[in-house]
């Protein structure tokens, strides 16, 4: 049986053959299309970019351009006059900044740390409760839950000298009021206990999850092995944390560097300049004493200190883990 | 289509050189010419006021608010919240002013700000609006601190005054005088603490703060130190400037005010005080109202009120910081004609009265306060403000902050045993020199 009307030829789906979709080479209507795609996606992602523009690469760049400016105000609006490197060296070289520079080193190495260790330790005890895991957790978790201003403020009447809960408490036992937010050591020591109290939870989390992740089959080798506990958790379950960890460091790095709540409500970063952080440093700069820029220097040295100690953390952790990965 | 990261960093900065020139400024007579006449067409303007206390109940700004309208018809004031501290206060509106915001068009301001606004653009300068006669119906003080350079950047509103405040009750059971001088107020709080009547004996303000630079700013008054010399260059040194600074660790070393005044602000002071935990109280005008309001103090009724005392010898007494707010113009506002008008109401009997009769604090214009009025409010400090040398605080420089500053973190080392007073007055020196030669961040 034959037909004499034309038919018009379209490969089965079976000869098309898997690149058909593909645009064939050359010009022609598929790479129109390509085109035609890359623009309906920059279409659809253009609110996205523009916010972020908005929000943070303008922000970013402009408070750039004013660390180097000779900015005055006027009537009406302000004037950059000139370019200049003086707000840099006006900063680098301020006993104020060095000041903020060590107080806010130090309470990020420490908090860091102790969150740390106190975070894996609760993350180990978490992952051995049963069925009251979840309930623990909450509470666990309430702290971290807590707005950071509302935190130091109920730490505030805590320490505060006349009617602070640990104030008295303190009292009783040395027999003496402390001056537990007059003092340096004595401050500062009290600020890393609450930063301590609100971000562990966050830190025991984060590796809680990582130990879930851990395959319990490296335990039964390890076991087989006859590797005790220590060993256990030192040559397995530490090193399968090592990233986890090393995410949530990164993180508590980048915040605590950019401390600025804590001293804000506890000391204003007194006594004297002790809690005086960089952040601290640039808001009084910027904000009170209306130094444009040399406020900007400030955060942009700030910002500079903590990508760098970012990057070299990444780069140690790296090294270690392949060398790990040799071993 | 690849938007790299060079082409980023290229249309950031120029965008942000785009938005620098296009923020050149207006000139300052166009601003004065238009602040010289109130408008007759409708206008609307904003006020930033933070919460004036009451001593009635009824909220002070809205009777003025609701005063100036009946005036001005045609002119509407809305309110804007303020925070509740200055320092707060002072990054919100500066924000907002530098970025050339038109509102809030009238704004009120801690009497420590006109130099620094003034040098920066963020008030109108307003003296060629006012009459050649208009200060002399306010404090000297008040005028020297609202005035930059010749120019003046605020018009007076209210005045904070600082007073001593004490038990009258503990003073009679120990047959005790009100203290004259600090030596006597340090022998009469150690005879009422060694008998166990009261904790401590003295309370004030020693936080790294500008409370803490108010109290030394008196001290050092007391002690006849100057901060600053005629031509605004550091004058703090010698005896008297370390008189001030001993007489402050004296009182923490000896236990007649508690070590934990380095923490202090005003509300800290207050509540130990209004707990009945201290003899003596140094704070502003305004404490009168709490200490003597019985749901909040359990001391109500056995508080009396006095100037401030002095050294031993013929040194001044009764020395208060001229503290206090007044009203700012915003440069951009819109309404500039009826903004001053309003400035100017607030600053004028009517308004002043308004103050008296309701809001617990001290009205700005001197001839109230010997009013009828004034006697039956019945409140000592409206009675006894004009027995008070007012001193002011070393402001008229665009570097006051750092100056304060400079002042409050040595003093705070002094309070704590962390420095001797030589060691912080020479501290201080340095640090205030430093800061008006700009160098300090």
């Amino acid at each position: 049986m034959t037909s004499s009307a034309p038919v018009s030829r379209r490969p089965a789906p079976e000869e098309a053959g898997p690149h058909a979709a593909q645009a064939p080479r050359g010009g022609g209507p598929a790479r129109v299309s390509r085109r035609r795609r890359a623009r309906t996606g920059w279409f659809f992602a253009s609110p996205a970019l523009l916010v972020i523009t908005a929000v943070t690469v303008f922000p970013v760049l402009f408070s750039l351009l004013l660390s180097f400016a000779d900015v005055r105000l006027e009537y009406g609006g302000f004037r950059i006059l000139s370019l200049t490197g003086d707000h840099y060296a006006a900063v680098l070289s301020s006993p104020e900044w060095r000041q903020a520079l060590v107080f806010t080193f130090g309470f990020t190495a420490v908090t860091v740390l102790l969150e740390l260790v106190l975070g894996t330790a609760a993350a180990l005890v978490l992952e051995r409760l049963g069925a009251a895991r979840g309930w623990v957790l909450a509470v666990l978790l309430l702290p971290w839950a807590l707005i950071n201003v509302v935190a130091a403020q109920l730490w505030g009447y805590l320490y505060n000298g006349t009617y602070g809960g640990l104030t008295w408490l303190f009292e009783q036992i040395l027999g003496h009021q402390p001056d537990i937010l007059g003092q340096p050591a004595s401050a500062i020591s009290a600020m890393v206990v609450v930063d301590v109290w609100k971000t562990t939870p966050f830190v025991a989390i984060v590796v809680l999850a990582g130990l879930m992740l851990i395959p319990g089959d490296v335990y039964e080798a390890a076991e087989i092995d006859g590797a005790g506990t220590w060993t256990t958790f030192w040559k397995v379950t530490l090193p399968q944390l090592r990233p986890i960890m090393a995410i949530a460091v990164l993180f508590r790095i980048l915040q605590a560097f950019g401390i600025f709540d804590l001293p804000f409500v506890l000391t204003q970063g007194g006594p004297g300049t002790a809690t005086e952080s960089l952040a601290i440093l640039g808001y009084k700069t910027l904000f009170q004493n209306l130094a444009i820029g040399r406020g900007a220097a400030v955060a942009t040295t700030t910002a500079v200190i903590v990508i760098t100690c970012c990057l070299l953390f990444l780069r140690v952790f790296r090294t270690q883990a392949d060398e790990g990965g040799r071993a | 289509m690849a938007l790299s990261r060079r082409t980023l960093l290229a249309g950031g900065l120029a965008a942000g050189a785009g938005l620098t020139s296009g923020c050149a400024g207006k000139p300052l007579d166009t601003l004065l010419t238009q602040a010289a006449h109130v408008p007759r067409t409708p206008a609307t303007l904003t006020w930033w006021v933070s919460e004036i206390p009451s001593r009635n109940g009824p909220v002070v700004a809205d009777l003025i608010i609701r005063a100036f309208e009946r005036r001005h018809p045609h002119i509407h004031v809305r309110k804007s919240n303020a925070l509740s501290t200055t320092d707060g206060n002072r990054a919100a509106v500066t924000t907002q002013l530098a970025g050339a915001s038109p509102t809030p068009d009238v704004y009120l301001g801690d009497t420590t700000w006109p130099a620094q606004f003034g040098a920066n653009s963020l008030a109108l300068p307003l003296q060629t609006l006012l009459p050649k006669d208009f200060w002399t119906a306010y404090p000297a003080a008040l005028r020297r601190v609202s005035e930059y350079r010749g120019a003046v950047y605020a018009l007076p509103f209210f005045t904070d005054s600082a007073f001593l405040y004490y038990r009258k009750d503990l003073l009679a059971k120990h047959g005790r005088p009100v203290p004259r001088t600090w030596e006597e107020l340090l022998r009469t709080a150690r005879t009422v603490q060694r008998a166990g009547d009261a904790p401590y004996g003295f309370l004030w303000q020693g936080s790294v703060s500008e409370s803490l630079t108010c109290n030394v700013a008196e001290f050092l008054a007391d002690a006849e130190a100057p901060v600053l010399d005629g031509a605004g260059r550091v004058a703090l040194n010698g005896p008297g400037a370390e008189r001030a600074f001993s007489l402050m660790r004296e009182f923490t070393e000896t236990g007649v005010t508690p070590s934990t005044v380095t923490t202090y602000v005003e509300a800290d002071s207050q509540d130990a005080f209004t707990g009945g935990r201290g003899v003596f109280l140094r704070n502003w005008s305004y404490a009168w109202g709490n200490a003597a309001d019985r749901t909040v103090s359990k001391v109500a009724g056995k508080v009396g009120v006095a100037p401030r005392p002095g050294f031993e010898g013929d040194g001044p007494r009764g020395v208060s910081c001229a503290g206090g707010w007044s009203n700012f113009i915003n440069p951009n506002s819109r309404h500039l004609g009826a903004a001053v008008a309003f400035a100017r109401f607030c600053a004028g009997e009517e308004a002043q009265m308004i103050l008296l009769k309701n809001a617990g604090v001290i009205p700005a214009l001197d001839e109230v306060l010997t009013r009828r009025e004034a006697r039956a409010v019945g409140d000592p400090t409206l009675a006894r403000v004009r027995e008070l040398q007012l001193v002011a605080r070393p402001v008229q420089t665009p570097y006051y902050p750092q100056v304060s500053k400079a002042l409050y973190t040595r003093a705070n080392a002094v309070l704590g045993g962390r420095a001797t007073p030589a060691q912080a007055v020479r501290a201080a020196r340095a640090d205030i020199r430093t800061a008006l030669e700009g160098g300090a961040l």
